[in-house]
C-alpha cells in the first residue's frame, strides 16, 4: 500500500513542476480546463459529435434543394427567414451550405474530431506515459479547436450569411468582399476560424510527435507501438509540415481582401468597376492551399486507418498481416502525400509535362494505399472473427476505401480528370474515399473504446442497426453521384436540371436524398446509444475486447497519471493474438517471456542469444518429461 | 529509489518539452518557406522581382541581431559556469539588442514607404518583404518572451533544472530566429 502513495506523489511532481501540494479538482478544472488527456480526449470527441450533426443537418438541405428544385418547404422559412424565403432555399445561401458543410466535416470532424480525440486518449494510454509532452498545450489545443467552431458557426447569423466560395475557398471569389454576399463579413470569419483551427492542430500535433517520441514506456521501442500510434505519430508529423504554409496562404488572402494587396489578384472587373489589382496570380493560392490539401485528406484518413488496423486485428483473433509492410506503408504515404498535390490542378493550364509528373507520383500514392488494403484482407482470411459493432464500422472503412480509392485512380489519370474534373464523379470519389471510410474509422473507434471512455459499454444491437443502416444508405448516397459526373453534371450547382440534357438526372436525385434522409435518421440510433450509454450503459471490465495493447492494463475508474502503481514495463509487440502453444488467444504486452514459454518463438527474442539458450534448454526438459510420461 | 525514478521522469518531461520547440521551429520554417516559395513562384511566372534595393536598415538590423545572438549564448556560457551576474547582464543585453533590432526593422519600413514601396501594391513582391519581415517580428516578440523568462527565473532563483530549461529553450528559439532572418534577408537580396 505504501508504495502506492509514494507512486502517487512522484507522478505529481514530474507532472506539474510547480504544483504545490495537492491539486483541488474543481468543476472548472475537471471539466472545462481540464489538462488530463483523457478528458481533452471526451471534449474533442463530444465537440466533433456536435459538429458532425450541424454538418449532416446542412447537407440535407441542400439535398432537398438538389432533389426539389421546384418544391416549396414552408418550414424551411420558419427555421432560416429570409435565407429560405417562400420555403425555397437562395442560390448565395446553397452555396453557403455546401462550403460549411465541406469545412465542418472535413476540418473540424474529421481532422480535429479525430485526430483530437484518438490521438489524445491513446498516445499515453498505449505508450505508458502519464500525460502528454505539455499538458497545458493540448488544453490550449482543444480551447483554440472550440473558438474556431465558434467563430465559424457565428458566420450563420451575420447579414450576409456564411463563406460560400467552398471549402477550398479560391480566389478571386473568396478575395472580393463585393464578389457574393458570402464572400463578406462571412469569408472574413472563415478566416478567422481557420487561423484558430491551425494553431489548435499545430499545438495538438507537436504534443502528439513529442510524447511519441520521447515519453514511451520502458521497453516500448518504436517496433513495439500498436498501429494506431503509428498512424497518429505520421499523421501529426503530417500536419506539422502542411498546416504551416496553409497559413502563410491564409495570411496572404486576409492581405488581399482588407490591405489591398494582388497576391492573387489580377485584371478584375466587378460590373463596370475595373479594380486597381493588378500582377498576382489566383493559381498560386491554389499551389499553396493544395500543398496542404492533399497531406489533409491523408491526414483525415490514416488515423481512421491506424484505429482499423488494432480493431480489425483484435476482432479477427490474429497477428495483423504484414505489421512492418503496414509502418511502411504509412511512411511512404507521409513521403508520397507532399509531391502529388498538382492533381487537383490538372485543368489549371498547368505544363502538360509537369501534369505528367503529378500524374506519375499521384499512381505512385496507390500502391501503399493498396499494400494496406492487402493487409486488412489477408489479417480477416480465415480470422477467428467476432463481429463487434466496431469490427462492423472497421470492415466497412476497408470497403469504402477500397471503392473510393479505385476511382482516385480514374482521376488521377490527367486525361481522364480533365473530363471528370468538378463533376460529381469526383464528389462521389471522395465522399467513399475520405468522408465515408474516415467517418466509419472514427465510429469504430468510438465503439470499441467507448469503455475506455466512460467506463460503460454501448448497446450492441443498436450499433448493428447503426450499422448497417449507414452502411447502405452511404452506397445507395455516393455511388449513382459516379454516373452523374460520368454524364458531366458540375458540381456546387444550384439547380443543374436547368439545363435540358442533365433533366434525367433528377430521379436520381430525388433517390439519393431518401437515402440520405434515412441515413441520418440512423445516426440518432447512434446518438442515442452515446449518450445513454454514458450514464446508463452496462458497467465495462477492465478489458473488454480482451486485447493485448496497454490501455486496457490501466483501470476502469480514471485516475490522473493514468496508472495506479508504476508504468507497466512492455516486453512484446501488440498482435500476439491466437499464438500457437498458449494459453489464450492473447498475450498482453506486459506478458514477459518467461511466462509464455509453451509459445514463444525464436525470432521473437530478436536475436538475444541468451533468451534464446534458456528457451532452448526449457524445450529440452521439456521434451524429456514428455518422454518419460509415455515411457 | 523512488527519489531516483522521480527524477528520472521529470528529466524525460523536460526532454519532451524541448522537443516541442524544436517542433515549432520546423513548422515555423515551412511557414516562412510557403512564403519564399510563393515568392520564388511569382518571381518565375512574371519575369520581375521586388526590383528594390532594399535600405540600408536592414544591413544594421542584421548585425545587431547577430550580435544579440552571441551574447545570448555568452549568458548561457556564463549560466554553466554558475557566473549568475554575468548571465543575467548578458540577458539584458541580448534583450536590449532585440529591442533595436524590432525598432530598425519598423524604420526600415518607413525608409521602404517612402521611396514608394508601399505595403498595398501590385507588386506582390514588394507587399511580400513587409509580410515576412512582419512575421518575422512577431516571433521576435515571442523571442523577447523567452528572454525575459529566463531572466525571471533567473532573478527568482528557480530549481537549477528549470533556469537551464527555461535557458535551453529561449537558446534554441533565439538562434532559430537569428537564422531565420538571415535566411530572409539573403533571399530578398539575391531575388531583386
Ligand atoms: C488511391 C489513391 C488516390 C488517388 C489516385 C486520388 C486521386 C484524386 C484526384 C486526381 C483528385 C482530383 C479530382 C479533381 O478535382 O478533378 C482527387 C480529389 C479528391 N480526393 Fe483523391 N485520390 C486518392 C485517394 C484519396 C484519399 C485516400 C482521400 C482522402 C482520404 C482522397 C480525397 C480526395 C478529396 C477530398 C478530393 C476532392 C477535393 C475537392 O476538389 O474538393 N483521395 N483525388
Ligand atoms: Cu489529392
Amino acid at each position: 500500500m505504501s508504495t502506492i502513495t509514494i507512486q502517487n506523489n512522484q507522478h505529481h511532481d514530474s507532472h506539474d513542476d510547480h504544483a504545490h501540494g495537492h491539486h483541488k479538482e474543481t468543476f472548472l478544472s475537471k471539466y472545462v480546463f481540464s489538462m488530463d488527456h483523457k478528458m481533452i480526449a471526451k471534449q474533442f470527441l463530444i465537440t466533433g459529435i456536435i459538429m458532425a450533426v450541424i454538418a449532416m443537418g446542412l447537407s440535407i438541405l441542400f439535398r432537398l434543394q438538389l432533389a426539389w428544385p421546384d418544391r416549396s418547404f414552408p418550414i424551411l422559412e420558419t427555421f432560416l427567414g429570409k435565407w429560405a424565403e417562400g420555403g425555397r432555399i437562395r442560390p448565395e445561401f446553397y452555396l453557403a451550405l455546401v462550403t460549411i458543410h465541406g469545412t465542418i466535416m472535413v476540418f473540424f470532424v474529421l481532422t480535429a474530431g479525430l485526430s483530437g480525440t484518438f490521438s489524445n486518449l491513446l498516445i499515453p494510454l498505449q505508450l505508458g506515459a502519464r500525460d502528454m509532452a505539455s499538458p497545458f498545450m493540448n488544453m490550449l489545443s482543444y480551447w483554440f479547436f472550440f473558438t474556431a467552431c465558434v467563430v465559424m458557426m457565428c458566420s450563420f447569423f451575420v447579414q450576409t450569411g456564411p463563406a460560400s466560395a467552398g471549402w477550398t475557398v479560391y480566389p478571386p471569389l473568396s478575395a472580393l468582399p463585393k464578389a457574393i454576399p458570402g464572400s463578406g463579413t462571412g469569408m472574413t470569419l472563415w478566416l478567422i476560424s481557420m487561423i484558430c483551427f491551425v494553431v489548435s492542430s499545430l499545438m495538438g500535433g507537436i504534443n502528439y510527435v513529442s510524447t511519441v517520441l520521447n515519453m514511451r514506456t520502458k521497453g516500448m521501442d518504436l517496433w513495439k507501438m500498436p498501429l494506431t500510434i503509428w498512424a497518429f505519430f505520421l499523421t501529426a508529423i503530417l500536419g506539422i509540415l502542411s498546416f504551416p504554409v496553409l497559413v502563410a496562404g491564409v495570411v496572404l488572402l486576409i492581405f488581399d481582401r482588407s490591405f489591398g494587396t494582388s497576391f492573387y489578384l489580377s485584371d478584375i472587373v466587378i460590373g463596370t468597376q475595373v479594380l486597381p489589382n493588378e500582377g498576382g496570380s489566383p493559381i498560386l493560392w491554389q499551389h499553396l492551399f493544395w500543398f496542404l490539401g492533399h497531406p489533409e485528406v491523408y491526414i483525415v484518413i490514416m488515423p481512421a486507418l491506424g484505429i482499423s488496423s488494432e480493431v480489425i486485428s483484435v476482432n479477427s483473433r490474429k497477428p495483423i498481416f504484414g505489421y512492418h509492410a503496414m509502418v511502411y506503408s504509412l511512411i511512404g504515404i507521409t513521403i508520397l502525400s507532399f509531391i502529388v498535390w498538382g492533381h487537383h490542378m490538372f485543368v489549371t493550364g498547368m505544363n502538360p509535362l509537369l501534369g505528367g509528373v503529378f500524374m506519375i507520383t499521384t499512381l505512385i500514392i496507390a500502391v501503399p494505399s493498396a499494400v494496406k488494403t492487402f493487409n486488412y484482407l489477408a489479417t480477416l482470411w480465415r480470422g477467428n472473427i467476432r463481429f463487434t459493432p466496431a469490427m462492423l464500422f472497421a470492415i466497412g472503412l476497408v470497403s469504402f476505401f477500397i471503392s473510393g480509392g479505385l476511382t482516385g485512380i480514374f482521376l488521377g489519370n490527367a486525361s481522364l480528370d480533365i473530363n471528370l474534373h468538378d463533376t460529381y464523379f469526383v464528389v462521389a470519389h471522395f465522399h467513399l474515399v475520405m468522408g465515408s471510410a474516415a467517418i466509419f474509422g472514427m465510429l469504430a473507434g468510438v465503439y470499441h473504446w467507448f469503455p475506455k471512455m466512460f467506463g460503460r459499454m454501448m448497446n450492441a444491437k443498436l450499433g448493428y442497426l447503426h450499422f448497417w443502416l449507414t452502411f447502405i444508405c452511404a452506397y445507395l448516397v455516393f455511388f449513382p453521384l459516379h454516373f452523374l459526373g460520368l454524364d458531366g453534371v458540375p458540381r456546387r450547382y444550384y439547380a443543374f436540371t436547368e439545363f435540358e440534357f442533365m433533366q434525367k438526372w433528377v430521379t436520381v436525385n430525388i433517390f439519393v436524398t431518401w437515402a440520405a434522409i434515412i441515413a441520418a435518421l440512423a445516426q440518432v440510433a447512434f446518438l442515442f446509444n452515446f449518450f445513454y450509454s454514458i450514464f446508463k450503459g452496462k458497467v465495462a471490465p477492465q478489458n473488454p475486447w480482451e486485447a493485448n495493447t496497454l490501455e486496457w492494463t490501466t483501470p476502469v475508474e480514471h485516475l490522473h497519471g493514468n496508472w495506479p502503481g508504476e508504468i507497466p514495463t512492455v516486453y512484446r509487440w501488440p498482435y500476439d493474438y491466437s499464438k500457437p502453444g498458449a494459453e489464450e488467444d492473447f498475450i498482453p504486452q506486459t506478458v514477459p517471456f518467461s511466462l509464455t514459454m509453451s509459445s514463444n518463438m525464436p525470432h521473437d527474442f530478436e536475436g538475444n542469444t541468451e533468451a534464446e539458450r534458456i528457451q532452448e534448454e526449457w524445450m529440452a526438459a521439456q521434451e524429456a518429461k514428455q518422454k518419460t510420461i509415455v515411457d | 529509489m523512488v527519489q531516483s525514478i522521480n527524477q528520472h521522469e521529470v528529466k524525460l518531461d523536460f526532454r519532451a518539452k524541448k522537443f516541442i520547440i524544436w517542433l515549432f521551429v520546423v513548422s515555423s520554417t515551412i511557414m516562412f518557406g510557403g512564403w519564399t516559395s510563393y515568392y520564388i513562384v511569382f518571381a518565375a511566372s512574371k519575369g520581375k522581382g521586388h526590383g528594390l534595393v532594399l535600405p540600408d536598415l536592414f544591413m544594421y538590423s542584421t548585425g545587431v541581431l547577430l550580435v544579440s545572438s552571441v551574447c545570448l549564448f555568452l549568458a548561457s556560457r556564463a549560466f554553466r559556469n554558475q557566473e549568475f551576474s554575468m548571465q543575467k547582464f548578458f540577458l539584458w543585453l541580448t534583450l536590449g539588442l532585440g529591442v533595436i533590432f524590432a525598432y530598425l526593422q519598423i524604420s526600415a519600413w518607413g525608409t521602404l514607404v517612402q521611396t514608394g514601396a508601399v505595403f498595398s501594391n501590385n507588386n506582390a513582391a514588394i507587399s511580400l518583404i513587409y509580410v515576412v519581415s512582419g512575421f518575422h517580428i512577431l516571433h521576435i516578440l515571442a523571442g523577447l518572451g523567452l528572454v525575459l523568462g529566463s531572466l525571471f527565473g533567473a532573478y527568482r532563483n528557480i530549481s537549477v533544472d528549470r533556469q537551464q530549461f527555461r535557458m535551453e529553450i529561449t537558446s534554441i528559439f533565439w538562434h532559430f530566429i537569428d537564422i531565420l532572418w538571415i535566411y530572409l534577408y539573403v533571399f530578398l537580396l539575391l531575388n531583386s
